[in-house]
């Protein structure tokens, strides 16, 4: 029992990490980005490319994942985004999608379609309590979810490119008006959210194996996170991941393990027929 | 109007050349893979009033397809005549339609993305694990043929006249709903749904119907897949299938329905004619829809129309 939770709040900052880097694109363009699966498989194997296959230290992959992310971020932005402003959000669901496709067929002529294993960046024998181990990637995972909540949150209250994004969600016209880069805070929005979801690869690959297809389940998820959280909702995202981490973990091992990705789709449907907005409501609303 | 009146030898070309492949090709294999455009096309005929007209936004499409699919598999499997069939498959997804509509046709653009990949997602977990129903992953053999008190069409061209003509009904159909007040119904709710609402259009209401038919028009693709292909598994049907019956209908031209016919054929044939290319194909397929979403937002059907009206002399 103690221990489906921890291994379930494990699962579920995963899912909180891949719902954080959703949501910086959401608050700043208004578009949810359907390849965030994609991004965070991509990050995973930039990891095992660096860690495994090239053997560089655990620090340095990080680090190189990282920057690599970031890059591919204002990538996408450039090819997904960019031609689209302005059009409906339908369709660059449909590009984000698309472009999901391109990054996981690349990535299955790069790296193969085998699934593959990346060590932790922390090693050291379990802890135990009263029955309970938890693992120190485990407690990597929490920490990870801790920072980055926090720093988060720092960024998009006290920095200055935080309160830039928050004046473009709100009116990108009036934001340009009044002499805000707007380019420059979206380029920035993307290449934090895509580093995000890298990160979130990094730490579900020790887990699970890393294979090319592992992207599209997980940013699936994200969503569903993101719709129980309300869209943009920064405490939302976390308390839906770990939510959602417990009911996976606890359905898999008290009604069938068969249907575990079904749960987060019935959960995510009862929520929007009961708060159509999500459980922390979400915070725009429609603009005519 | 000009046009349909002047481009008649057009229309009367092709329905001659679709009426001769048969005759052209001994290769059944080509045959079956027309066969399957053409349901495709039909699925995507009805994607198209929910997508193309009414502007919703839907995942669910080939979840609609795969029970038709089973729905018609498992009767005719358990002895019942074929007969019953396209019925069966039409109640089971108004039901399944109504059951995933009424509760969502309210939703905006994301959350209704999210609850329609989740539905698919729901029906092909269903398929894989209920086994002794539905075959598993292994999927549904010797299926009964089409058969209307014995008689039946044999082999694969026969087949393929008669896909042609349920082809050619789903299109009267279209049109017929598309010049209805239903139909221009569908349209303001996709142009603007706050004004369509202020014009006295029931927005929930209409999106529910268009729904409802696209739903019905893929449960009824579905037994007809089922009957003519006569084997069926969870993969035709996944979530991969509905994005690419959406691609389809991007590609063709949503709102058009020559553009939904000839995308859905495209867009079939191709894999089969790339097949050299291996995984490349999909990385083109990805990067090529995007190119069509940003510089040919109307699809195949935009450039043919534009092309048309330049020789026409309008602009």
């Amino acid at each position: 029992m103690g221990q489906l939770v921890v291994n379930g709040l494990a699962l579920g900052s995963i899912y909180a990490l891949v719902a954080l880097g959703l949501l910086l694109i959401f608050n700043t363009v208004q578009i949810v980005n359907f390849a965030q699966g994609q991004l965070l498989m991509l990050g995973a194997f930039i990891g095992i490319s660096c860690a495994v296959t090239h053997e560089l230290p655990m620090a340095a992959a990080w680090a190189i994942t990282m920057v690599a992310m970031a890059l591919v971020g204002i990538v996408f932005m450039v090819l997904v985004y960019f031609p689209l402003r302005g059009r409906p959000a339908f369709l660059v669901i449909l590009t984000t999608i698309a472009m999901g496709i391109v990054l996981e067929n690349l990535a299955l002529i790069i790296w193969g379609p085998l699934p593959v294993s990346l060590p932790s960046p922390v090693q050291g024998p379990p802890l135990r309590f009263a029955g309970v181990v938890v693992s120190m990637h485990q407690l990597f995972i929490f920490a990870t979810l801790a920072v980055i909540l926090f720093l988060q949150f720092l960024f998009l209250t006290k920095t200055r490119f935080g309160i830039l994004m928050q004046a473009t969600a709100q009116d990108l016209h009036t934001a340009r008006l009044v002499g805000i880069p707007v380019n420059r805070t979206i380029a920035v929005a993307f290449a934090l959210g895509a580093v995000l979801s890298g990160i979130a690869g990094l730490l579900v690959a020790p887990i699970f194996l890393a294979e090319p297809t592992m992207g599209g389940s997980l940013g699936l998820k994200g969503f569903v996170v993101s719709v129980i959280g309300g869209f943009g909702n920064l405490p939302g995202a976390v308390i839906g991941g770990l939510f959602l981490g417990l009911v996976e973990t606890f359905g898999a091992r008290y009604i069938s393990s068969n249907f575990r990705d079904a749960y987060a789709f019935i959960v995510m449907i009862t929520v929007l027929i009961a708060w159509p907005r999500g459980l922390f409501g979400e915070k725009s609303s429609e603009k005519v | 109007m000009r046009l349909e009146l002047t481009s008649w030898p057009l229309f009367a070309g092709i329905i001659a050349a679709i009426l001769a492949i048969p005759l052209l090709t001994q290769d059944g294999y080509i045959i079956q893979l027309l066969n399957i455009a053409i349901l495709n096309a039909i699925v995507v005929l009805g994607l198209n009033f929910v997508t193309g007209w009414a502007g919703q936004i839907n995942f669910g499409q080939a979840a609609f397809y795969g029970l038709g699919a089973y729905t018609t598999a498992i009767a005719s499997k358990s002895g019942l005549p074929w007969i019953t069939t396209p019925f069966l498959s039409a109640v089971v997804v108004i039901a399944a339609s109504l059951m995933l509509g009424l509760p969502t046709m309210r939703l905006r653009t994301y959350y209704l993305a999210m609850t329609t990949i989740g539905f698919g997602e729901i029906i092909r977990l269903v398929i894989v694990h209920w086994e002794p129903v539905t075959g598993g992953t292994s999927g549904l053999r010797a299926i009964p043929g089409i058969s209307i008190f014995g008689i039946g069409p044999q082999g694969q061209a026969q087949h393929y006249y008669l896909l042609v003509a349920a082809l050619a009904l789903a299109v009267s159909v279209a049109t017929r709903v598309r010049h209805s007040a239903l139909g221009r119904a569908m349209i303001a709710t996709r142009d603007s749904e706050i004004a369509a609402e202020q014009s006295g259009v029931d927005t929930t209401r209409t999106k529910l119907f268009a729904f409802m038919i696209g739903a019905v028009y893929a449960g009824l693709a579905g037994c007809l897949y089922a009957s003519s292909i006569r084997f069926i598994s969870p993969d035709s049907f996944s979530g991969t299938q509905a994005i690419l019956l959406m691609t389809m209908l991007i590609v063709g031209g949503m709102g058009s329905i020559a553009g939904s016919i000839s995308g859905a054929i495209a867009l079939t044939l191709l894999p089969e004619a790339l097949r050299f290319l291996g995984q490349w194909y999909l990385v083109l397929y990805g990067l090529g829809v995007i190119a069509v979403i940003v510089m040919a937002p109307g699809g195949l059907a935009s450039v043919a129309s534009l092309s048309q009206w330049r020789r026409a002399g309008v602009r």
